[in-house]
């Protein structure tokens, strides 16, 4: 697979973050060095599969998650969000994340449908090609990119019901 | 007024798009389908002037869903708005007989220099 360099996903990340949730550039910084990350209790994440196998996913607390979902619905600070709108708010970010990391790929393969749970499922043929821990409005979240490693024969996940996964 | 479906299976996309193609100038009295069989049906039962439609949803997929309405000789101006803007899908859309691809994540003004030149 060609390098996805840290400023690519750097660079998707800031483009989907000006464009879809904060209408305005720059809201998205690297988390500073040696503060802990706020606990992280979602993650969503959408699988890639074909030449290059591998995953993209967002990792945060349900509480920024929520945040997430009222900044895409343009809702008020403190509106309530419900558990779909969380869950398909966050998918959705995961899901525009990881089919631009696609794009980058030299060799299209597919793009699975998002998935959101408490954790990522334990895949150890996946491993980290790049972790972006990261500052949005003084909350932590972290997006990572992760490859399958083909000694292990399957990529991160390979859950999708058939069916549900297009080009 | 332009009667435009909109499929997509998030919600909050749908809700996105909508909001977009309003601040992009376009006041379009706007239908929602969850999925391309949503949308197919929704076609097949008012043909609207225009289908928006994600590429990759369960049930049915924007792909399937725009071949499935050339097969059923409907030929409604359609354009994709998809988080995959590869040169190959692209390609793949306008074979099928896409007028556009509007890639994900998106702006206003993005919307508007796709769109109009298409209304024209």
């Amino acid at each position: 697979m060609s390098a996805i360099t840290s400023a690519d996903v750097s660079a998707i990340v800031d483009d989907v973050f000006a464009s879809m949730v904060d209408r305005q550039e720059g809201t998205v910084a690297p988390w500073p060095g040696g503060v802990p990350l706020d606990g992280h209790d979602v993650v969503a994440w959408v699988d890639v599969r074909g030449p290059w196998r591998g995953r993209a996913s967002l990792e945060t607390s349900v509480d920024v998650a929520a945040s997430l979902a009222r900044a895409l619905l343009r809702l008020p600070e403190h509106a309530p969000v419900t558990d779909d709108d969380l869950t398909d708010a966050l998918g959705e970010l995961a899901n525009v994340v990881g089919g631009n990391v696609k794009a980058l790929l030299p060799e299209q393969g597919t793009l699975g449908l998002p998935q959101v749970a408490a954790a990522l499922p334990d895949d150890p043929a996946a491993h980290p090609v790049q972790r972006l821990p990261l500052d949005w409005r003084g909350r932590s979240l972290v997006l990572t990119v992760w490859a399958a490693d083909d000694r292990h024969g399957g990529a991160a996940g390979a859950a999708d019901p058939p069916g549900q996964e297009d080009r | 007024m332009i009667h435009v479906i909109v499929a997509d299976d998030s919600r909050v996309m749908r809700q996105i798009v909508v909001r977009t193609l309003r601040q992009a100038g376009f006041d379009w009295e706007v239908r929602e389908a969850a999925d391309g069989q949503e949308a197919l049906e929704a076609v097949r039962a008012d043909e609207p002037d225009v289908v928006l439609s994600d590429w990759n949803m369960p049930v049915m997929t924007g792909l399937e869903l725009l071949r499935a309405l050339r097969a059923e000789g409907f030929g409604t101006p359609f354009g994709f708005v998809t988080s995959e803007g590869s040169a190959e899908m692209r390609q793949l859309a306008e074979e099928a007989g896409a007028l556009f691809l509007i890639a994900k994540p998106f702006t206003p003004e993005g919307f508007r220099d796709t769109i109009e030149p298409c209304l024209a």
